[in-house]
């Protein structure tokens, strides 16, 4: 009986192994195909045709064929710095495709560096975030005039003082945004210019903020008077508290992403909201209503990104040929019109002015790029800890 | 320690411990990889994470050995953690109850009056939710519970109400009706498969012994079908001491549950503390499951009766 048990358990067991074997195999295979965080470089160019500025398809820029480096990188980056016909293109010409991975924060991709360091050979950052990377020896400095296309780039992009250090520049500037507050004038009363319209209480369960705990204080620290609000003091962090209290019966929910918010707009179920600059935009695009838009008066708080070389990366022959073409003005452009904020590229701008596209890159303030200099910059803050027990104490029971 | 001997006095029990090694190890071995599993995917980052739950999250986001008990005490000292752990316990002994009030009776229906066939297909409409994304189920609930969602034009259609409502989503209510949609499969399945097993005949001896339906319901079905009882309850109860998500696409700014504010911690990086939160939710669920194993037992009712 034993022998039989025994033969019986090892020939199942193997069966069976089999069995767990493929299917992990499988599931493996389907959770990389479904994973949307994960793009695969492609060896031939794709035959979806190449956004242009103008919105239709048409010629982009080409790079004749170089004897230069060739291969693959690993890109950890937002998923609006890069296009797949772009890469495509890019990787038909100059034999370079980058092996694209997301991330959704700035603290998720730090802390994915922090453990994975030289394995990603390109990081996209924002801001503050940028010279933390530095000095933390996470990233190199590089010579920003040894790339061609950073003529393209406005004057003020190239002399950000946060990102310059004597070893050279910290990262190839892409775009930037404030944090605005957007409000259905057919609902709302029109002129607000101030933090204070989302704490009206005539709006109770009309506003829609972000699911960003830190984000969110840290406006609620502008409108609270507050000079630093990613290092806010005990005291600082109670009147931003203070203010969250008072937010809280008018949000309708913390949209975790972007595009709830637009939503919530679109179909009226939220008049107010806390957005990205050019997300009214999208609401108006798709089909909801014509939403005012202002930067709060007390300030704001804002993102401007970069793109930077990491630390001991295996690949970064590859990254400054890269880097020259993915930034020239066309890319840009056709970046700009899928997704909609401005970016630090002027011939961009120029292009998009060429293309008939003036009236919406000076709505987003593409023309502005001196902007970024009067908002709060996002950044790690020494008050994560403290300013998160605060958010937690106002949105739990 | 055994010794050889000359004369193989000694062999025989050597040899038979040897191969009953050899057996025992080859029984085992097809418990390995799940063993391995359970080992080096549960225990070791479970004890990882209790370490790191007394460590620091420095302003590198680095987690620094400086042992403390700050992230417990926090939970205990700081109203609002244990109010919302109260509000999760509530919110998941009341799905709990849903769940079962709705899936006991559809499970007893299915097995005592549904052909074989009908069983089968009901079945697979009770699993078919599980074949899409649980993202995907939650977020569709917007579109039918929302201010302009299908619920609000139905009662306007019928006149029973004259403006949208907002009753129905981004608050309690809302979290309340999804948890009990995602869970009630969970129910259903355990309850059949206790009920499967019943003799249905019993009842109807008890009734001509004359105890009377809701007698023969609570002395005969009920004890008898109490480890699926158990089984569905801790399916529906447990998990949603870890749920954020559903509350996160469908709760408003007053609906966080305990997870919710979790996660607040591990997004931003501040791991020791996410992670004492976490280990004291785990502790719970672990003296949860240890009542539950006591009770476990299911009486036989002829012996006992």
């Amino acid at each position: 009986m034993d022998d039989l048990t025994r033969a019986y358990d090892r020939r199942h067991f193997l069966k069976i192994a089999g069995a767990v074997g493929a299917t992990g195999g499988l599931a493996a295979f389907l959770a990389a195909c479904a994973a949307g965080t994960t793009a695969t470089p492609t060896t031939a160019a794709s035959s979806a045709p190449l956004p242009t500025a103008a919105g239709s398809t048409g010629p982009a820029p080409s790079a004749a064929p170089t004897p230069g480096p060739k291969g693959t990188f690993n890109w950890l980056t937002w998923s609006d710095h890069w296009y797949q016909a772009e890469l495509d293109k890019i990787n038909g010409d100059i034999g370079i495709s980058a092996n694209v991975t997301s991330f959704s924060d700035n603290i998720d991709a730090y802390t994915k560096i922090q453990q994975v360091g030289g394995q990603v050979d390109l990081v996209s950052g924002d801001a503050l975030w940028v010279p933390h990377y530095f000095e933390s020896q996470l990233i190199d400095a590089f010579d920003l005039a040894s790339l061609k296309v950073s003529s393209q780039l406005y004057s003020v992009a190239r002399s950000f003082e946060i990102w310059s250090s004597a070893a050279g520049y910290l990262g190839y500037p892409n775009g930037w945004a404030p944090i605005q507050v957007t409000y259905d004038p057919a609902h709302v009363t029109p002129g607000a210019d101030s933090w204070e319209l989302l704490l009206d209480p005539k709006y109770r369960k009309r506003v829609v903020v972000e699911d960003q705990p830190v984000e969110v204080m840290a406006y609620m620290g502008k409108a609270a008077g507050v000079k630093d609000p990613y290092n806010m003091t005990t005291d600082e962090i109670a009147k931003a508290k203070a203010l969250l209290i008072q937010l809280k019966p008018n949000i309708l929910r913390l949209a975790p992403q972007a595009t709830d918010t637009v939503a919530a707009l679109k179909n009226g179920e939220a008049w107010i909201a806390t957005i990205n600059l050019g997300a009214d935009t999208a609401v108006k695009d798709q089909g909801g209503p014509m939403l005012t838009t202002f930067t709060p008066k007390e300030g704001t708080i804002g993102w401007m990104d970069s793109e930077m070389i990491v630390h001991g990366g295996a690949n970064t022959n590859l990254l400054m040929p890269f880097l020259e073409v993915h930034e020239q003005a066309e890319y840009v452009a056709a970046n700009f019109m899928l997704n909609r904020r401005p970016l630090f590229n002027e011939a961009a701008y120029k292009l998009l002015v060429n293309q008939g596209q003036q009236e919406l890159a000076d709505h987003l303030l593409f023309n502005k790029p001196e902007t970024v200099n009067t908002m709060t910059l996002k950044g790690p803050g020494s008050s994560t800890q403290a300013v998160i027990a605060a958010f937690n104490d106002v949105f739990g029971a | 320690m055994t010794t050889e001997t000359s004369d193989g006095a000694g062999s025989a029990p050597l040899a038979g411990a040897s191969h009953s090694f050899a057996t025992r190890l080859g029984r085992a071995l097809p418990a390995l990889p799940g063993l391995a599993v359970l080992i080096f995917l549960f225990l070791v980052p479970l004890l990882i994470m209790f370490v790191f739950s007394f460590w620091r999250t420095n302003n590198d986001f680095r987690l620094v050995p400086d042992w403390n008990l700050d992230n417990y005490a926090r939970f205990f000292v700081e109203g609002t953690y244990l109010r919302t752990f109260l509000k999760t316990l509530i919110m998941g002994a009341l799905v709990t109850v849903a769940a079962l009030a709705i899936g006991l009776p559809f499970a007893y229906f299915l097995v005592r009056y549904a052909g074989r066939w009908m069983q089968r297909a009901i079945l697979l409409a009770v699993i078919v939710p599980f074949w899409t994304s649980y993202l995907v189920r939650v977020y569709a609930w917007q579109a039918i519970l929302g201010e302009h969602g299908a619920l609000n034009q139905f009662l306007m259609g019928i006149g029973l109400i004259d403006h949208p409502s907002t009753l129905f989503v981004y608050d309690d209510p809302g979290v309340f009706v999804v948890l009990t949609y995602v869970y009630f499969p969970f129910a259903v399945l355990a309850l059949y498969a206790a009920l499967e097993k019943f003799d249905f005949t019993q009842l109807n001896a008890a009734q001509d012994l004359g105890a009377r339906p809701d007698q023969a319901f609570r002395h005969i079905l009920l004890p008898q079908i109490r480890a699926g009882i158990i089984t569905a309850c801790i399916f529906v109860f447990i998990p949603i001491l870890g749920e954020f998500l559903t509350p996160t696409l469908v709760g408003g700014a007053q609906s966080s549950l305990i997870a919710n504010l979790v996660v607040n911690y591990l997004r931003q990086a501040q791991f020791a503390e996410g992670a004492a939160l976490a280990i004291i939710i785990a502790a719970f669920v672990t003296a949860i499951m240890i009542v539950f194993r006591k009770s476990f037992r299911v009486e036989d009712v002829v012996t006992s009766g």
